[in-house]
């Protein structure tokens, strides 16, 4: 099931492993290590995501991973980085650009004029004016916090 | 109440209360350099704080550090200044057990140094904040288990043993009011069993940091007296600000080589009060 998400944004190999109904990506080292402890792990290395009710949601730190090397990105200003990281729409002021294919319910990577990830939004077109509907921002941590 | 202050006066703990300076520390996600500046363009400032290897005072901030996209992206950790110590004196490497993980500041630490982190939490609901900081910080090293770690077993080099405790005056207002010998001597029971294990699951010539955040004896120094007394190990001498522990406290005799481990005390060190040890379990 991560596949069907990760092959949205191009080739990308994760090796992984899953727990109940989370994914982790891990490397050789920690699955030899595990392997060795005789307790079932709540977590093992970074946590990518879980399947609920046959849907896939991606962690924060896969969307970082996957942003890295996807060409389907939207940069935002300074202000547009705040409101996105509050779980707020994007709307064109906000946008410096957007690359790969503008189409009416794409999925893009949301970034900051460092590149850096914020989260995933999905592109929606009325009217000619386009808005990018938060679908997750990494303002997620500390709404989890409170 | 004025019982515990009267014990204080004899431990030579200055029970005044300040605010003590807000401070962070930076992750490896991000150049120390590049954070510093990029901070510093929101108005916020950072001292380096001269004991520590990443580790920053906050001098001046317009915001909630939480809230800034910075800490979102996982570039730093909000952790008081003394509570950076021990994962540091550890000098991780190779597979580190961290027996009492959860909020997972200290995690963080050793992953970035050790190979693999075995990080434990007895409590289910403390796993989630675990969790969710290893996620921001984009941690991939380390392996968690919601488990006591008493009864944990699996040999390593490198241990953090970051035991649950009392507290201190610095970090809560209420704390005369809450606080009791007999809590302390509670504590103390659950340190020693905790410590017990720790060393059970030490090799030989591995090594094990203990630290609280309490001011205690009985949390402390009678610990790793303890410690010392049941099992063939040796304090192992620290560079680390602090006065030396007590070898003689309480009308007890302790063993002297406890003399090397540290407390932290809040008037003289200006962070909240704590205790580190360093031990190492002979060939
Ligand atoms: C002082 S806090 C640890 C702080 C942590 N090391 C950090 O740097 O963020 C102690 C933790 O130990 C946990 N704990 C208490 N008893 C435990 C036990 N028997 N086994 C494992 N964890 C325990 C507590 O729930 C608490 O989260």
């Amino acid at each position: 099931m991560i596949k069907k998400f990760t092959k949205k944004f191009g080739n990308v190999e994760l090796f992984y492993t899953k727990i109940n109904n989370s994914y982790y990506l891990v490397n050789k080292d920690l699955i030899k290590l595990s392997k060795k402890i005789k307790y079932k792990p709540e977590s093992i290395g970074l946590f990518l995501g879980k399947e609920e009710n046959g849907r896939f949601t991606p962690s924060l730190a896969l969307l970082e991973i996957l942003s890295k090397k996807s060409k389907d990105k939207i940069y935002v200003k300074d202000i547009g980085e705040i409101d996105f990281l509050y779980g707020k729409d994007l709307r064109e002021r906000h946008i410096i650009k957007i690359e790969g294919e503008i189409k009416d319910g794409f999925l893009k990577f949301v970034q900051n004029e460092y590149d850096e990830n914020l989260g995933l939004g999905k592109i929606k077109i009325k009217n000619g004016k386009i808005k990018i509907r938060n679908k997750i921002d990494r303002g997620d941590f500390l709404r989890r916090e409170r | 109440m004025k019982d515990l202050l009267e014990r204080y006066r004899s431990l030579g703990i200055k029970v005044k209360k300040f605010n003590i300076k807000k401070s962070i520390r930076i992750t490896n996600k991000i150049k120390v350099s590049n954070l510093i500046n990029r901070l510093k363009n929101k108005g916020i400032l950072l001292k380096k704080i001269g004991f520590l290897d990443k580790g920053f005072y906050v001098t001046k901030s317009r915001f909630s550090l939480a809230s800034t996209p910075e800490y979102l992206l996982g570039y730093f950790f909000i952790q008081e200044a003394a509570s950076q110590l021990p994962a540091e004196i550890l000098e991780p490497e190779g597979i580190v057990l961290d027996m009492c993980a959860s909020p997972g500041g200290k995690t963080i630490q050793l992953a970035e140094k050790a190979k693999v982190v075995i990080a434990l939490e007895n409590q289910h609901n403390r796993i989630k904040p675990l969790l969710n900081n290893l996620e921001r910080v984009s941690v991939k090293n380390c392996i968690v288990y919601n488990i006591d770690a008493r009864k944990f077993e699996f040999k390593v080099d490198k241990i953090l043993l970051d035991a649950p405790c009392s507290g201190n005056f610095i970090m809560d207002n209420k704390w005369f009011k809450r606080q009791t010998v007999e809590n302390f001597e509670k504590n103390s029971e659950l340190q020693k069993e905790l410590i017990s294990a720790a060393i059970g699951n030490l090799k030989k010539g591995g090594e094990l940091v203990y630290s609280t955040c309490s001011l205690e004896p009985e949390e402390n120094e009678f610990v790793i007296d303890y410690a010392l007394k049941n099992f063939d190990i040796d304090v192992v001498k620290i560079k680390c600000p602090g006065d030396n522990a007590f070898t003689r406290i309480f009308g007890k005799k302790l063993d002297k080589r406890i003399r090397y481990c540290k407390r932290l005390l809040p008037h003289k060190t200006k962070t909240q009060g704590f205790f580190i040890a360093k031990l190492r379990k002979n060939d």
